[in-house]
């Protein structure tokens, strides 16, 4: 015998679920008739998206001026909320590449549902860049487009590194949660029994038939996108973060911003995972698969995240006593204590304190809990953002040129429209597609790796699975 | 912040020197500003209201090309070059003085006003009165036609109703007229008053200088005015005389020639020494070496103490011999005396037009006891004013036309229903039978008159008259009237002749009068030189009159000063008596101490407002207090404002404001709550300008739209100042090093390196030596902070008005600004200084780095260019320019204005076919008036074969408009420009130059002068 005891790891599904079960648990809520309820909340969220619609609309036929941007300040919401959605946009890719690559199975759980999350966040982020500018209508201008003018971007200007930035991250990532959905798209092919559907599903199916060529395919593309989806991971936000950090505005002028940045992206994309699981798992019964296993994994997550925030807080403010530079020092003594001091302790109180709880493992896996804080944890992202846009354009070098800023009522509507949007997507999501990664996940249950053949003698027993029971103590 | 207080505190606002203990509580507030944009959000209709003639739009730019037809010419005129504009030589009458301009015109419209450099009540320079003449000229709510009783009449009607009406010449008739130096006007007025046997004629000005006239008759015997030759001033001590301000009628001369002693080029340099009392923080005292402040009814008490102190000094002022009150043993009487005395013969002595005239009999005597009259202060005989041009003669008029002995009111340009609104002038009117009016708009008092004529502007018709100092100009038309209305002389000559006369003929046969030969090619210089002949007036030998001691020992035994709250009332910095109150430039200029636009308000110092009660808001809250101010029974609301230097117990108002009807940018709308409050009621007899009154907060609050006063911080060095005993031994005061006692970062690696310039990480701009490098210096020593070069820029380069609203979101679209700062520790008197901030073309420009289509890019020549055509409207280039000059369409503030309203081709005329105008979400700036240096450009090229034109040849429109020549714009390249010349200048410093961003424009720090006695 070893001295060393073999500790199995908690099973990543409850409830014993066979593989037919676990198919049947997922793609059940695809094929069955849509429910009412599904409808009511489509109502509200397309209800949401008019409130965008209408509010772009206005913002494209009156001006930039609706905003309640002004001469110092000229970013606000819109550019606090790309940065924002594109943050958030940031746990999907990190569950299904990194965790992919890290050979982290509990990933399984909850990576189609992050992937999804990540890819309609970007598309919400994508919004604010085009709309915010001035002349919308001249938006693709910062394409290089070959031009009878021979008239390129800048590329000089951290503005179109985020272009590409985000383009290359939405297409890699789009790409790499549909190649994850061949399988299953094939699945629910072959169980629906109506014929729209089984022509649809059919077609995204791309022709699976589950060969060994398809799987040996399968599982090259997906191991090569996850590899590409890496670096994208901390290169988008690191270049969001460059957009503030190359300019030589007081308070944007830090070379911490890129791992700090990528960090509170985590952070509230994990977060807004969170946010979003623990209403779906309640709803489509999926407790066995999205487990407290999982959320009390994820809460690590946001604990260490939200202390690498926190430390860069502190950071920030070091440096700036540091640095010796006046201008420098002047604005982080104002954020703390000038005319926003509000949103910058909403911010400390929100990513700083909140996560701290979660040393505790009881509140780890308590789901009232985690649901409250993950929502605490994405206010107090969006106040970071703020804080960051804001206070430092409002009083940088010549007090004369100070201001203040104040959001209108269109700031506030376009915001709140792009949850519609967000929502839209996501509730057609849960309608049309999977939402756990099915081939994945039955291949992490106990149920895809039986010992059925005693190691020294060679003789078959019938499989008998003992599934240990979750440890308690310490994980 | 207080840690950070360094020993010479810059602040902006009392909030910042309370080391923002209003942070904290506005802390608490949510978005607490603006949240209320669905509900008064910018509507189309209120907009336009707004943009009256103020809003620029070029004939042929719109937002979606609009399609416009061009007629070529069938013949092409003789000069006339399609796109090069043409100079012609005019004069604007301000309160009846001419101050000579140079009108550019393009294709036959005059587009821009300039100072005429042979003129020497301009020499070159101008003020915000002058330059925004253009906008008045195409002010499309201009009165258009002669209205009988409120209904369109035509000219034609007129002439017939005045041949009739006025062949009875034995009738009662009052002439009630503007002051008019123009001869041609006056010979008029002979034949008027020799025509009409009954008719009595006064000069009416609200604010006159009746008092001046009155004072030197005391003085000296007869009606003279005090004319200043500061230029041979060592000592300058303004008795509460702002005469830098544009509202003093000879303003622009004597900033030249103030200034003019303070430019100090190196450690050799001397400067003037100037005094300031004075009860409200004006130009004049900002720009003081010392400044006092005592309450305006203290400052008759004032001048005879000093003079009672010189009496001891020197002689001549033996009346105030003995005589003591309680500024008797002032520290400040002491020092003046003293001062004074040892600069008999090179100092002068001023006192505000507004102050009774037995404190300018009282300073005429000082001047004449130092020996300075004939050195810095000559009294000049003018010929066209008489007993008849007082105050007092038109409020016996006034009397007359209630008591109803008066048939016929003729009225030239003035405004009394609103103006003396004291007299109840709208119910005297009701008494007389006829009344005729000639005026620029359909104001107040053309509302009550039976004809209304409508008036020429100057641009329109031809006119002569005399400058403040005595030099004779042709006022020279450039256009057709626009809206056919009469000159003053075209309307009086048909009144007193029956038939209208070309306004050309008439000056003309006056001028043939002056010249006994040669008439025509006199003339034709005249109208080339704008000029005629300088010195006409006659600077009297003044001599003590006899009654002057009689008249001082009642003076001085008859003192009254209000105790209590005194309440003081002025013609505004911008809007002056309220005739310019329809110029949306002038509305949204900001005051030049309080940074207000759109706005007058009750200033008051920061001890009396803690005592009312009366706080400042908090960041982002633009709702200030408001209080009732009752004088006599009469009282007005208006808001208040935290005035720092400002005397206690004392409110300042300004006028101007609160006018009704007459206009769309001057009248009060809902909406836009702008126009201010009429502050004439207050006023209980015309020659007051200060009485006691209560003030009490109402607890309402009004919004006031305020350019700067957001915020404020301490202790940074974007404006360097020392004294010039400290200049002197330490003539590098200003440099980074200096101030900061370590050199600029960078430069100790740059200068191992063998480099002169911090690294860059970006490719540093290397330039041809055959294109000029343009760059511009700033000289903080000669502003005063007028602000005309902001009219200036908004007029050469077609700067929208945005209106209140906009600018109380803090979007003003001005591309120069001007920052004010209050320096010192003390709220209650500190030291303003003024410094103007434009685009400062730096030569590694953080703003090129970061646009992400390139709209804004160098040129070969050092420009930073802004492609307005390429321009996405990210704002990225804004936010990271540390000087923050750039500024951002928000909303199509053109468009509205060019495609609705009654007639927007004629506020089109107004805008400078050489600038494009821009579109909405767009971002622009100072472009150091690229279209003026290229126009030098190919000129040099077509005359010299080289596109460097010489030095002096291109000047931007700010330095052009500058009256103190503050601003040198040309080639730094070659060392031998006067801009070269300034940057090698110890002086000169780079604003943030730590940043390594290599700003052309850079600024030359301030010296002041100050007397040790004082320190």
């Amino acid at each position: 015998m070893s001295k060393y005891q073999y500790v199995p790891e908690p099973t990543l599904v409850k409830g014993d679920h066979d593989f037919a079960s676990l198919t049947r648990l997922v793609t059940d809520i695809n094929l069955r008739p849509t429910p009412k309820a599904w409808y009511l909340c489509m109502i509200g969220a397309n209800a949401l998206l008019m409130v965008m619609v209408v509010a772009i609309g206005y913002l494209i036929w009156e001006g930039t001026g609706i905003w309640g941007l002004n001469n110092p300040i000229g970013w606000g919401w819109a550019i606090i909320n790309f940065v924002w959605w594109v943050g958030i946009g940031h746990a999907g890719t990190l569950i299904s590449a990194i965790l992919f690559l890290f050979r982290q199975d509990w990933r399984t759980a909850i990576n189609r549902f992050a992937e999804a999350m990540t890819i309609f966040a970007v598309m919400c982020a994508g919004v604010f860049p085009a709309i915010h500018v001035g002349r919308i209508w001249a938006i693709y201008w910062v394409f290089p487009i070959p031009n009878q003018m021979a008239m390129w971007p800048n590329f000089n200007s951290p503005l179109l590194w985020d272009v590409f930035a985000v383009s290359t991250y939405f297409t890699v990532s789009f790409l790499f949660w549909y190649v994850g959905l061949v399988p299953d798209l094939a699945t629910i092919r072959d169980r629906a029994t109506d014929k729209v559907r089984k022509v649809a599903y059919g077609i995204f199916a791309l022709g699976w038939t589950g060969s060994n060529r398809h799987w040996w395919n399968y599982e090259k593309a997906y191991m090569i996108l996850a590899g590409l989806a890496t670096p994208l991971v901390l290169s988008v936000h690191t270049i969001v973060s460059f957009d503030f950090a190359v300019s030589l505005i007081p308070g944007w002028h830090t070379t911490i911003f890129p791992p700090y940045f990528v960090a509170g992206a985590i952070f509230s994309g994990f977060a807004m995972v969170l946010t979003l699981m623990i209403v779906a798992r309640k709803i489509y019964g999926m407790k066995d698969i999205m487990t407290d296993d999982h959320m009390e994994k994820m809460n690590i997550v946001i604990l260490v995240t939200g202390s690498m925030v926190g430390f860069a807080y502190m950071m920030e403010f070091f440096i700036a006593w540091y640095s010796g530079v006046e201008y420098e020092k002047a604005i982080f003594i104002l954020r703390a204590t000038g005319p926003y001091a509000w949103a910058y302790w909403a911010m400390m109180t929100c990513n700083v304190l909140s996560p701290q709880f979660f040393w505790s493992k009881k509140l780890r896996r308590s789901v009232g809990f985690t649901f409250f804080i993950s929502i605490v944890v994405n206010i107090g992202m969006w106040f970071e953002r703020f804080v960051i846009t804001v206070t430092s354009l409002a009083n940088d070098y010549l007090p004369s040129s100070w201001g203040y800023y104040s959001p209108t009522i269109w700031d506030v509507l376009t915001y709140v429209g792009t949850f519609g949007l967000f929502f839209t997507m996501f509730l057609l999501f849960l309608r049309f597609l999977p939402m756990v990664a099915l081939a994945e996940i039955k291949a992490v249950i106990p149920q895809a790796d039986p010992h059925n053949y005693d190691e020294e003698t060679g003789e078959f027993h019938k499989p008998k699975i003992e599934v240990p029971k979750p440890q308690s103590g310490k994980v | 912040m207080s840690e950070e207080v360094k020993e010479n505190t810059y602040w902006k606002s009392l909030s910042e020197l309370a080391n923002n203990k209003e942070y904290q509580k506005f802390a608490e507030r949510e978005f607490p500003e603006n949240a209320t944009e669905l509900t008064d959000g910018v509507s189309r209709r209120g907009f336009l209201r707004v943009m009256g003639a103020s809003v620029a739009l070029a004939g042929l730019a719109a937002c979606r090309r609009p399609v416009q037809k061009i007629l070529p010419y069938s013949k092409q005129p003789e000069d006339v070059v399609e796109g090069v504009p043409l100079f012609y030589a005019t004069a604007m009458p301000v309160q009846g003085n001419l101050v000579g301009l140079i009108a550019e015109n393009n294709e036959g419209r005059p587009t821009k006003l300039e100072g005429n450099d042979l003129h020497p009540a301009s020499k070159g320079g101008s003020s915000i009165y002058n330059q925004a003449a253009i906008l008045g000229l195409y002010d499309p709510d201009r009165s258009r036609f002669p209205l009988y009783n409120g209904n369109k009449a035509s000219l034609e009607d007129f002439e017939a109703f005045a041949s009739s009406h006025f062949a009875n010449t034995s009738q009662r008739i009052a002439f009630i007229s503007e002051a008019n130096s123009s001869p041609t006007y006056n010979s008029i007025k002979e034949q008027a008053l020799s025509k009409f046997n009954n008719a009595t004629w006064v000069t009416y000005e609200p604010f006159g200088e009746d008092n001046v006239l009155e004072g030197n008759n005391i003085a000296f015997g007869s009606r003279l005015r005090a004319y200043y030759n500061f230029e041979s001033a060592d000592v300058i001590v303004s008795l509460d005389d702002d005469f830098m301000s544009s509202t003093h009628p000879n303003s622009v001369d004597y900033a030249k020639q103030v200034s003019a002693r303070r430019k100090v080029t190196d450690t050799n340099g001397e400067m003037n020494r100037i005094y300031a009392v004075e009860d409200s923080f004006s130009l004049t005292g900002s720009y003081a070496d010392h400044r006092l402040k005592i309450k305006a009814s203290q400052m008759e008490g004032f001048t005879y103490a000093l003079a009672a102190a010189l009496s001891t000094r020197i002689n001549g002022l033996n009346t105030f011999n003995g005589y003591s009150n309680e500024f008797s043993d002032h520290r400040w009487i002491t020092v003046l005396a003293d001062e004074l005395a040892a600069n008999a013969g090179s100092s002068t002595l001023s006192a505000g037009a507004q102050h009774k005239p037995e404190i300018h009999a009282a300073v005429a005597a000082i001047n004449q006891a130092l020996g300075n009259v004939g050195n810095t202060v000559s009294y000049l005989e003018i010929p066209y004013t008489d007993a008849q041009s007082s105050t007092a003669a038109f409020q016996e008029v006034v009397a007359e036309m209630k008591a109803g002995n008066i048939d016929t009111v003729v009225m030239v340009g003035v405004n009394p229903v609103y103006t003396a609104s004291a007299l109840d002038f709208g119910s005297a009117l009701s008494n007389v039978e006829t009344v005729v009016n000639l005026s620029d708009y359909v104001d107040e008092t053309a509302k009550k008159s039976n004809w209304h004529v409508n008036h020429a502007h100057f641009l329109e018709a031809w006119g002569d008259g005399y400058s403040y100092g005595g030099a004779l100009s042709v006022i020279q038309p450039q256009i057709q009237p626009l809206f056919n209305g009469l000159s003053g002389i075209e309307f009086l000559n048909t009144i007193v002749n029956g038939s209208l006369e070309q306004g050309y003929s008439l000056v003309q046969d006056t001028f043939r009068g002056f010249f006994s030969s040669g008439f025509n090619n006199r003339w034709t210089n005249i109208l080339h030189d704008g000029i005629a002949t300088t010195n006409n007036f006659n600077a009297v030998n003044v001599r003590i009159s006899s009654d002057f001691a009689s008249a001082m020992n009642r003076a001085t035994s008859n003192i009254s000063s209000t105790s209590g709250i005194e309440v003081v009332i002025r013609p505004d910095a911008t809007l002056y008596d309220g005739r310019y109150a329809n110029l949306g430039w002038l509305q949204e200029l900001p005051d030049p101490m309080t940074k207000i636009t759109w706005d007058n308000v009750a200033l008051m110092s920061p001890a009396m407002a803690k005592r009312l009660g009366i706080e400042k808001p908090g960041p982002g809250n633009d709702a200030f207090d408001v209080v009732e101010i009752t004088v006599n029974g009469k009282s007005i609301e208006i808001a208040a404002w935290i005035q720092p230097g400002h005397v206690d117990d004392s409110i300042t108002l300004t006028t101007g404001y609160g006018r009704k009807g007459i206009g769309r940018v001057a009248s009060s709308y809902i909406d836009y709550t702008a126009g201010g409050v009429d502050v004439y009621p207050l006023k209980a007899t015309l020659d007051m300008f200060f009485t006691a009154a209560e003030v009490s907060k109402t607890g309402e609050t009004y919004e006031i739209a305020c350019v700067q006063d957001h915020h404020s911080l301490e202790g940074r060095d974007m404006y360097r100042q020392a004294s010039l005993s400290e200049y002197k031994e330490n003539p590098d005061f200003a440099s980074f090093e200096s101030v900061h006692t370590y050199p600029v970062p960078g430069m100790k690696e740059a200068a191992e390196m063998g480099e002169d310039e911090p690294i860059s990480l970006f490719d540093e701009q290397t330039f041809p030596d055959y294109e000029p490098q343009w760059g511009m210096a700033i000289d903080l020593n000669s502003c005063f902070g007028c602000g005309v070069c902001v009219i200036a820029c908004q007029s050469e380069n077609n700067i929208p008005v945005i209106g209140k609203k906009e600018v109380k979101r803090g979007r003003e679209m001005h591309w120069i600004r001007n920052d004010r700062y209050y320096v010192g520790d003390d709220p209650n008197s500190p030291q303003a200084v003024h410094q103007p901030v434009p685009c400062m073309h730096c030569e590694l420009a953080p703003c090129e780095q970061v646009c992400p289509v390139a709209a804004t890019t160098h040129s070969p020549d050092g420009m930073n260019q802004m492609t307005y055509n390429r321009c996405i409207g990210t704002r990225y280039c804004a936010n990271n320019c540390p000087y923050k000059v750039r500024r951002f369409n928000f909303f199509n503030y053109p468009k509205e204005y060019l495609t609705t309203g009654d007639d927007p081709d004629i506020i089109q005329m107004a805008m400078n076919p050489e600038v494009t105008v821009r579109f909405r979400g767009v971002m622009e700036k100072c472009t150091y008036c690229v279209q003026r240096v290229n126009r030098a450009k190919i000129k040099a090229k077509i005359e010299t074969g080289s596109v460097i034109p010489p030095d002096g040849a291109v000047k931007t429109a700010c330095q052009q408009a500058c009256p103190a020549d503050a601003i040198y714009f040309g080639d730094i390249s070659d060392e031998d420009t006067e801009v070269a010349k300034m940057k090698r200048n110890p002086r000169n410093y780079q604003m943030l130059e730590e940043l390594n961003t290599r700003p052309r424009t850079s600024y030359v720090a301030k010296l002041t002068n100050p007397n040790p006695a004082l320190a």
